[in-house]
């Protein structure tokens, strides 16, 4: 049986599909969030079973996960992002026992025990400044796409040091640091450091190792190197981070169907 | 009454109301379906509330919502009004001991834009006086002194200073500047004794220096005599010492319903009639006497379903010990909507439900009492009870609410979190409750949702 994941995110929905006996993702698909959730949920599932050549009917269970989780009736159940993080994280690299999550609009810092078991997590409030929001402001900012962004924040010797923690004092303070001449590179790296800055703060003092990094943010290079730094030990990227969370609401419903959970 | 015990919204209460008449239920004077208070005060927000339904809950919520009309009869009666703020808890117990003098809350003004869904503008007028959305909600106290359309104008104010909260502080400076004389007296910040200083102990495991507690009953002592001019008696220790006794009649009931509701296997009472219930220990809500009775009347509720094994809530309700008052009622309901339930609490005013000493001279029970309040000694103390109090509660996670603006202490939930993790190993998170919530209800609802499949996927199997 083949059982499904969605995620529908602030910024994005992203669905697998997951096949638990070959602990196998078959299939993989996102598309930009709008305002009718559901249907943009439902074309971007019915275009994955189509894709990998499945009927509806073969999918055992679908779980929902996400802000827009509620959302999605078609869905057997919701279950939060941080359980499902937990759980794709766990999936992917077992070892972890500190998840970094960063996303369009939340942040957060999960702390898993053996097995996988949440222990305690955190999420950031009402500020966006840990958040891939800081990244789009700046992209918006520039005039330039996300993977433009990326590659210029790689060619920074000097990153900048942003200073204001709130997002629109933030781009008033990069725009003076533009006009003042500080190289572009440098003024991305420092927004880098300004997100991984803050999400080091939510995690407190303890993050045990092994860290893993994932959420759509985690494609940014430069971004876990930025957290490396203010955590001061490896972070790991996970594989495909921007699914990990639909994959862990995958691995749960097969877990269900199975009794485990 | 008989009815099974349930959750039911204002509407239904409408029916549950129009029932309990027809089944000879007795109300005080101040009683009435609860609907009167959306329609006459603009209570909006109890519209979007799930109530118990008992007799005793009615009675509870009646009590609660007609404070302001109660101060307006005993004034009208020739009652002295005193406004007992910040302290919660110690100069109302002193207040009461004195025949015709009624103390109150006007701090308590921090709930009215959460019933009045902001309707009463209180906090926009704050926001014009100087005191913006950087300050707690209880700046809305401020236009409610100025306009006095809630509670009557009281005829002494009296307000502690020093180690208590600086919002607190800069809100009531802002208050005497605009007109309304204060009594202030000084707290001093509560610190372990020296080896070489005597030590007092105070409720909830805490010491302080000899010198400290001296200190609160000289303040206490003026403040004393402050009543007594204002009822014209000699605030003695006899009649102080009777004011304590009948203080602690409120705190034991209070202890008693506390135990009861937040040990049983399956919650009694629901979390929002106990956190209304615990804020009847500040100042009685204005009626000291009636406080009793309707911690009489929750507390027979209380023992009867539990005795019929009934509850408002599954059995298998995560058990959340919850920190901090929510600026927000509907955050209650929301926990228990998704699958929570108190086992425990701290409502920042533990000092108010600890018994004050009956066999110390008046003054200084009262004055160590006054000392062991939470918000003026370092948060890892509190940390520390918090920890006590979900260890012997059975608690399963802890929710530490923030007060947006509120600053008894910027780091206190970091604290609360490091040494309740270092000390039972359950999960903590942080969660910011603004006046009226709805605009963030999912977010809260996510994050609360999260917690709760936290704790159960860690239930043994």
């Amino acid at each position: 049986m083949i059982y499904a994941g969605i995620d529908a995110g602030s910024r994005a929905i992203k669905a697998v599909l997951f096949d638990p006996d070959g602990q196998r993702l078959l299939a993989a698909g996102l598309t930009d969030q709008g305002v009718e959730q559901e249907r943009l949920a439902t074309d971007l599932f019915e275009k994955l079973c189509q894709d990998a050549g499945l009927a509806r009917s073969q999918i055992a269970g679908v779980i929902a996960t996400g802000y827009g989780r509620n959302a999605l009736r078609f869905a057997d159940t919701t279950i939060t992002e941080i359980t499902c993080h937990a759980r794709g994280v766990h999936q992917l690299l077992p070892a972890t026992r500190t998840i970094i999550e960063i996303g369009g609009q939340d942040s957060k810092v999960i702390s898993l025990e053996d097995g996988g078991r949440v222990r305690d997590f955190a999420m950031n409030d009402r500020c966006a400044a840990g958040t891939g929001r800081f990244l789009e402001m700046i992209a918006t900012r520039l005039d330039m796409n996300w993977e433009t962004l990326s590659a210029l924040a790689s060619q920074s010797t000097h990153p900048a040091i942003i200073s204001n923690m709130c997002v629109v004092f933030a781009e008033t303070e990069i725009i003076g640091l533009l006009a003042s001449g500080q190289p572009l590179p440098d003024v991305v790296a420092g927004v880098q450091n300004a997100i991984a800055t803050r999400v080091a703060a939510m995690a407190g003092r303890h993050v045990s190792p092994p860290v893993s990094f994932t959420g759509g943010v985690a494609l940014q290079p430069g971004m876990a190197r930025a957290l490396e730094q203010v955590l001061n030990c490896p972070v790991s990227v996970v594989p495909q981070p921007q699914f990990t969370g639909a994959l862990g609401a995958a691995v749960l419903a097969s877990e269900r169907r199975k009794g485990k959970v | 009454m008989t009815t099974a015990p349930q959750k039911i919204s204002l509407a239904q209460w409408d029916d549950r109301y129009e029932q309990l008449c027809r089944n000879g239920m007795r109300e005080p004077a101040y009683g009435g379906p609860l609907r009167r208070h959306v329609v006459r005060d603009l209570d909006f927000r109890l519209e979007q509330l799930q109530f118990d339904n008992s007799a005793a809950a009615l009675r509870l919520w009646n009590f609660l919502l007609t404070e302001n009309a109660r101060l307006h009869q005993a004034r009208a009666n020739g009652d002295q009004l005193v406004g007992t703020m910040k302290d919660l808890g110690t100069v109302p117990v002193m207040a009461y001991a004195l025949p015709g003098l009624r103390a109150f809350y006007p701090d308590g003004a921090w709930w009215t834009p959460c019933l009045m869904e902001n309707s009463d503008q209180l906090l926009q007028q704050a926001d014009a006086m100087g005191i913006d959305a950087s300050f707690c909600p209880v700046r809305a106290m401020l236009p409610a002194f100025e306009n006095g359309e809630h509670f009557p104008k009281p005829d002494l104010l009296i307000c502690s200073t020093g180690a208590v909260c600086d919002d607190f502080s800069a809100i009531a400076q802002r208050l005497e500047h605009l007109g309304h004389p204060i009594h202030w007296w000084e707290m001093p910040r509560r610190r372990t004794p020296t080896a070489s200083e005597k030590a007092c102990t105070l409720a909830g495991q805490l010491v302080a220096p000899r010198m400290q507690v001296d200190c609160v009953q000289d303040e206490l002592q003026l403040i004393a005599q402050a009543l007594g001019e204002l009822a014209g008696k000699t605030l003695d220790d006899a009649a102080l010492s009777a004011g304590i006794r009948a203080a602690n009649q409120v705190r034991r009931l209070l202890g008693s319903l506390r135990q009861l509701v937040y040990s049983a296997p399956a919650a009694p009472l629901p979390a929002l009639e106990m956190l209304v219930a615990e804020m009847l220990a500040i100042h009685f809500c204005s009626d000291r006497e009636e406080t009793i009775a309707v911690l009489t009347s929750l507390l027979t509720e209380a023992r009867a379903r539990v005795r019929l094994n009934e509850s408002v809530l599954a059995a298998d309700a995560v058990r959340i010990f919850w920190v901090n008052p929510v600026a927000d009622l509907r955050a209650m309901n929301l926990l228990e909507e998704l699958g929570g339930r108190i086992c425990g609490t701290d409502y920042m005013f533990t000092h108010a439900l600890d018994l004050i000493s009956e066999e110390l001279p008046p003054l200084e029970a009262l004055a160590r009492t006054a000392l062991a309040d939470p918000m003026v000694g370092p948060t890892a103390d509190r940390a520390l009870r918090i920890a006590r109090e979900c260890q012997a509660g059975g608690a399963e996670a802890v929710v530490v609410s923030r007060i947006p603006g509120a600053s008894h202490c910027a780091r206190e939930g970091e604290i609360i979190r490091e040494i309740v993790r270092q000390q039972i190993g359950v999960p903590v998170i942080e969660l910011e409750i603004p006046p009226v919530c709805d605009a963030l209800l999912p977010a809260l609802g996510s994050r609360l949702q999260a917690l709760i499949e936290t704790v159960r996927a860690r239930r043994p199997r």
